[in-house]
């Protein structure tokens, strides 16, 4: 006889759920924290995680992770591949990392109270793997970031953008603390490892790893796979949780979480991964349309996923998806006007060669967003930047912290969703936002978007200049075009040739 | 010439780049990286006043723990994600090494039967009292005021999952041998009424339940660790070597490296608070409260050791040195 199976010891190591005398179970699992719906702890002790590791493969298969992952950035040290990458792919990196990595190291808290305070001993141990990927993910995306310092200022806000008040840094923020940082135990399980993990980050890392080894970054394209392999794993803390919680009567309850997630969680994908995926990565390497991918993935993948577990899809999903077709794109124009408020340089993106593809796999792009995109390429062309650049504040959804957008022009469809809660009106992009605020009005009531506190006199003097003081941008960080106009260049030539 | 200066490039991060040396690994991924600590009336980015919003201005921002800069909080051992994998997948292939090596031996037959009851006893219910300890790190973790000590804490709730794996192991491992006195069945009711253990359950119940982050730490990392760590790990072990158990104390030893790391920096800790006055209070107040809920925990386990003289009094002057070695 040697060395015993997993199997054999598996079930002794999460056999520790006991029965508290010195304090109440209320004292031990406060509710706050908890969020159990009151599925008292039997309950939970069906719970069966479907991937089962322990302590000791844990660190030897981590190890082997990190030896991996550091020998490539090593091996590639010396290349310059930084360097000739397309500034495009620089800012994706950028954006990136300034919205991860602290977003990550926040996801390790809510991992440990998940540690702390799950009822299922299966959801505590396999949590605290993901206090120790969360520790990872941080340290990853810190440390490759830390590099580039030296070359470009703004690469500090991989460390910088969430002690900012910037206000993408704001809407991230609002939404990690509202999916998981700011969660119970319970809600913490559903909204951050099956919603958004499962959902979306995992098929975020791997379209992100696909895009890097595209544009040549094989660092990058190393680190997110690994990234990715922690994720899939320690995602899987959610779908027993869910079966948990169904099994006992709570499917209303699991549902509104799952679907408050899915909402926040699409918004900061459409932000940040929308225009990098149609606008910042070159024409050339873009494999599929943003639009594609979220049908592939969210459409039919994650809704099979959904089905399967026994919920229903979201009530609000076909409007979602009519979404698919132009938000980011609004977004895109957002980032780029609102250009100095960014801690990376957005790629216009709308080349004459980039808008056929964008009329391709968006018909009718040309005549909406593309014209609103012609008045600035015609202020470019005349040499005219300062029309291109903002004087005015946007609207700024009380929900998302994004400015409220939606199509110009011909299809124009912008609306306020407005609500009026304890005499103050907030305003929404849409029907889902305002809805997620309506759920639980007392998590979000007291908070003051961006815009909200520049009309409240804390943003001083009340101009661009002091909203870009007050978001700790200073020139030498503030966004520009990524390519410095060039692109500029075939419109110019464009017109000449039209004379 | 009053153009806003132009940022430029910097060797570090910003926060880093004020001093002159050149900052390590360690300070690079670990400093500055709790956001929720920015605005004190808010913790969140979110109402400022939910109930979880809440939770933290009560059990973190309003402690009577305080310092100005915990940021600037070092763990001594410097540890990393990826040097903590180094050093624990080294650490258990020798733990693995040992458990393989006995198993060939047959180390479990040459047990006496007399000494099994005593496991099934004292020393397989002790996965509920790991299991506790992991717990209360990642409280303590998701609570810290600076990341520098949530990395310690989420560390050592990763070591507690270890000790806890380890004693699972060797519990199934017991029961192959031992099929009649209980092992894999029986801890959680000697865990729950059995007056070895009801001290620690006692301790470790209301630790848990000490939500105020600075209580928490004192009631966990200076009590009920090194009680544990005194009675149930060098204690326990101590005994294992006059019971002809070998593996069990080295098993323990190789614990009680994990252990040792947790001292440096909780030591360091309690040597930064005591910097700022008011905290010196503040920590013996609750060593006061705390401390002989510990001493009572090592004297009813310590008391069911077989062949152990004064294992109670020895287990309790070590905790009380540790903590005397920490100024308090």
């Amino acid at each position: 006889m040697a060395l015993l199976e997993r199997a054999e010891w598996y079930d002794i190591a999460r056999s520790t759920n006991w029965t508290a005398t010195y304090v109440s179970d209320a004292d031990l699992f406060p509710d706050v924290m908890t969020g159990a719906q009151g599925v008292p702890a039997e309950a939970w002790e069906v719970y069966d995680e479907p991937y089962k590791t322990s302590y000791p493969e844990y660190v030897a298969i981590q190890r082997e992770k990190d030896a991996g992952a550091y020998s490539v950035k090593a091996a590639l040290q010396r290349s310059r591949i930084f360097e000739d990458a397309d500034p495009g792919w620089r800012s994706i990196l950028k954006s990136h990392y300034g919205a991860i990595a602290l977003g990550e190291y926040a996801a390790m808290s809510a991992e440990a109270r998940m540690t702390r305070f799950g009822r299922a001993p299966g959801m505590r141990n396999m949590a605290t793997f993901g206090m120790m990927d969360e520790n990872r993910h941080a340290q990853l995306q810190l440390f490759f970031p830390h590099e580039y310092c030296p070359k470009d200022r703004q690469f500090d806000w991989g460390h910088k953008a969430y002690h900012t008040n910037e206000w993408a840094a704001i809407a991230a923020r609002h939404a990690f603390d509202d999916l998981f940082m700011a969660r119970s135990a319970t809600e913490i399980a559903v909204m951050l490892t099956f919603a958004f993990e499962t959902g979306f980050t995992n098929m975020q890392f791997l379209g992100l790893a696909a895009d890097a080894a595209e544009a040549g970054d094989y660092t990058f394209a190393s680190l997110i796979s690994s990234i990715q392999t922690d994720e899939s794993r320690h995602a899987q803390i959610g779908g027993p949780a869910l079966q948990v919680l169904i099994a006992n009567g709570r499917k209303a309850e699991a549902q509104k979480l799952v679907d408050i997630a899915i909402a926040r969680a699409w918004r900061i994908f459409c932000i940040l991964t929308g225009p990098s995926m149609d606008y910042n990565t070159p024409r050339e390497h873009r494999k599929q349309s943003f639009k594609e991918f979220m049908l592939e993935w969210i459409a039919g993948q994650f809704e099979r996923a959904l089905i399967d577990l026994g919920l229903d899809l979201p009530w609000y999903w076909e409007k979602m998806i009519a979404e698919f077709d132009y938000q980011h794109h609004a977004y895109q124009m957002g980032l780029w006007f609102w250009r100095p408020t960014l801690w990376w340089n957005p790629a216009a993106g709308v080349t004459p060669e980039c808008r056929e593809w964008l009329e391709e796999k968006y018909p009718g792009w040309n005549a909406t967003f593309g014209k609103a995109w012609d008045v600035i390429i015609d202020n470019l062309v005349q040499g005219k930047v300062e029309r291109t650049l903002p004087e005015t504040l946007p609207i700024v959804c009380n929900m998302s912290q994004i400015p409220i957008c939606a199509i110009p022009g011909y299809g124009w469809n912008v609306k306020d969703w407005p609500l009026e809660y304890e005499g103050r009106v907030y305003h929404f992009n849409s029907e889902i936002d305002r809805w997620v605020f309506e759920q639980e009005p007392e998590r979000y009531r007291g908070h003051m978007t961006l815009v909200d506190r520049f009309l409240a006199g804390h943003i001083l003097p009340p101009d661009l200049g002091g909203a870009l003081a007050y978001m700790s941008l200073q020139p030498g960080e503030m966004g520009d075009d990524a390519h410095g106009y060039a692109w500029v260049d075939a419109y110019r030539e464009l017109r000449r040739a039209a004379e | 010439m009053n153009q806003p200066a132009i940022a430029q490039p910097l060797k570090t991060w910003s926060h880093l780049a004020a001093r002159r040396r050149k900052p390590s690994e360690y300070e690079i991924v670990s400093t500055n990286l709790h956001y929720t600590t920015d605005r004190p009336d808010a913790p969140f980015e979110l109402d400022p006043d939910f109930g979880l919003a809440a939770w933290y201005k009560t059990h973190r921002n309003a402690s009577p723990l305080r310092h100005s800069d915990w940021n600037a909080f070092r763990d001594p051992d410097e540890m990393v994600y990826r040097t903590y994998n180094l050093l624990q997948d080294g650490q258990e292939n020798y733990v693995f090494g040992l458990l393989d090596q006995f198993s060939e031996r047959g180390h479990d037959a040459m047990l006496d039967a007399g000494w099994a009851r005593h496991l099934s006893r004292l020393y397989t219910p002790g996965r509920y009292l790991f299991h506790a300890l992991q717990m209360g790190s990642a409280y303590l973790s998701q609570m810290a005021p600076a990341s520098t000590i949530s990395n310690c804490a989420t560390y050592q709730t990763a070591d507690s999952l270890r000790w806890l794996t380890h004693t699972a192991y060797r519990t199934r491992e017991l029961s192959k041998t031992f099929g009649d006195l209980g092992f894999g069945t029986g801890e959680r009711a000697i865990w729950e009424s059995d007056p070895a253990w009801q001290g620690f359950r006692e301790l470790v119940e209301k630790g848990l339940a000490a939500y105020d982050w600075g209580e928490h730490f004192v009631a966990m990392n200076l009590v009920a660790r090194p009680a544990v760590e005194e009675a149930v790990l060098r204690g326990l072990g101590q005994t294992a070597r006059h019971n002809g158990d070998t593996l069990l104390a080295l098993l323990g030893d190789a614990q009680l490296l994990d252990a040792d790391r947790h001292r440096r920096w909780t030591t360091a800790l309690v040597k930064m608070a005591l910097e700022v006055e008011g905290n010196r209070e503040a920590l013996s107040g609750w060593l006061a409260k705390w401390a002989p809920l510990g001493d009572a925990a090592i004297d009813a386990y310590c008391r069911r050791l077989p062949d152990a003289r004064d294992a109670a009094g020895a287990a309790r002057d070590a905790a009380a040195a540790f903590r005397r070695g920490l100024g308090l």
